[in-house]
């Protein structure tokens, strides 16, 4: 089990009668990244919810970083200051972008200091350095999806989940995105990213899980690199 | 002249002379009214929220008792606090019958159900994905409620206007409760209904104009908050 973040088994998740999500096992090897592969309703969101720990599954268990999760409310604050998710149609907050990006490390109880310092690190990693004061309502739909990276990015997670952070992006923002993923990666994190994209996780070089109704249908796995962050 | 246009001439005379009883009843007014509105937003936006946020069994059925509650007559209310506060009622000890405090009570207790409906809708309006976003962003419960609250602050605004404009203009609970009493209880609105009814017409027309001037002022300062935050 050592070098694996997320144990995931017999996990089913339902809305009402519809069965969202059937996952007999999963393992998630830490700083790696893992592409959800599949189409529409295939389960990747549903997937990335359950890994965010923002919905309890109808059955089954998760075990992250060796520690079983009991979805106990407490506990639960603690593992969401870890991980992240990028929703896929995220909600900037009414204000500039400065403010969305604080609000990660305002809520950790950061220094002002320490606020504005993340805050100018993150909006640089994703290329809008020098957009603080900027109100979100005039930012463009790539733009946008930048500050939302970079908020996430400013909570400092040990896991990133995004889920179709390329979709309604230009080119630029494309770019920008895909190779900030890689450079995280490189650096040891674990992103777990959805995507309708089969063949990203190859160009990416990550793990491909292909999700179909809710299951997983194979998982191709990319040899990794000796000396690679995700080489354990 | 007719009637109405010396009534108006008189009115105008009695604003601008600084008349004491005008300046006294519109006084007593504007300052009951900010206090029962500041004790109606502190039960009534929480409460608001709550139930907007809230999964429970009864949420429906509160929803209907609160909108009931929104066409609450003025005097069912002063009539219920009056049984309160009267020397046989349970806080009669208290001898707040016939005090400003007495109509601040009740105006409060009308003006609840108003903040707490607009206020619940302001929250029923907001994006679904305000919260989750905070929640995977790390925030608590409450962090998490505080930034939603922010995120619907004009609708929470546009609550505390129309319960503004619910007591300052209402004349049940402040003369039932207030009992219409000269320099210390009248009101803008009671005194209204009292000047009128002795046939001062005019008095009565000075003190409509400032009870309209005032709440279009006040309706403004807001108003004009609310579109300066929004910028």
């Amino acid at each position: 089990m050592n070098g694996f973040d997320y144990h995931l088994t017999d996990i089913q998740l339902r809305y009402g009668n519809i069965l969202a999500l059937d996952v007999d096992e999963l393992l998630i090897s830490g700083g790696r990244l893992h592409v959800l592969a599949g189409p529409n309703g295939a389960g990747k969101s549903s997937l990335l919810h359950v890994m965010a720990f923002l919905e309890k599954p109808s059955q089954g268990q998760v075990v992250f970083r060796r520690t079983p999760i009991v979805w106990e409310k407490r506990e639960l604050r603690e593992l969401r200051k870890r991980v992240t998710l990028l929703h896929q149609r995220s909600y900037l907050f009414g204000g500039n972008v400065s403010s969305n990006v604080a609000f990660g490390p305002r809520v950790r109880g950061m220094s002002k200091e320490q606020v504005c310092c993340s805050v100018q690190d993150s909006l640089a990693m994703v290329g809008l350095g020098g957009f603080e004061s900027k109100n979100v309502k005039h930012l463009s739909g790539g733009e946008a999806r930048r500050v939302e990276l970079a908020r996430a990015l400013a909570c400092k997670p040990e896991v990133l989940l995004l889920d179709e952070p390329l979709a309604y992006v230009d080119r630029e923002s494309r770019v920008i995105i895909e190779e900030l993923i890689v450079s995280l990666v490189l650096k040891g994190m674990t992103v777990v990213m959805a995507s309708h994209d089969e063949c990203i996780g190859e160009r990416m070089d990550g793990d491909t899980i292909h999700l179909q109704y809710g299951k997983i249908e194979r998982i191709t796995n990319r040899p990794v690199a000796p000396g690679s962050a995700g080489h354990r | 002249m007719s009637f109405f246009d010396q009534s108006l001439q008189t009115a105008f005379s009695l604003i601008f002379s600084a008349d004491q009883d005008v300046y006294a009843a519109v006084w007593t007014s504007v300052s009951i009214a900010i206090w029962s509105i500041g004790f109606a937003s502190l039960f009534g936006i929480p409460a608001g929220i709550g139930i907007g946020v809230g999964q429970f069994r009864l949420k429906r059925s509160l929803m209907v008792i609160l909108n009931s509650l929104m066409a609450m007559p003025t005097v069912v209310v002063g009539l219920l606090v009056y049984g309160l506060l009267s020397r046989q009622g349970p806080m009669g000890k208290w001898g707040l019958l016939f005090t400003t405090k007495a109509i601040v009570i009740g105006q409060t207790i009308l003006a609840i159900p108003i903040v707490a409906n607009y206020t619940l809708s302001a929250i029923r309006a907001a994006d679904f994905r305000i919260v989750p976003t905070t929640l995977t962003l790390g925030a608590s419960t409450m962090q998490s409620l505080t930034q939603l609250t922010r995120e619907v602050r004009f609708g929470i605004l546009a609550a505390i206007i129309a319960g503004f404009g619910r007591v300052i203009s209402e004349v049940g609970v402040a003369m039932m409760l207030g009992g219409n009493i000269r320099g210390y209880t009248r009101t803008m609105t009671t005194a209204i209904a009292l000047e009128t009814s002795k046939g001062e017409f005019a008095f009565g027309l000075a003190l409509g104009i400032i009870l309209m001037s005032v709440s279009l002022l006040i309706n403004i300062v807001l108003t004009f908050m609310q579109e300066s935050s929004r910028a």
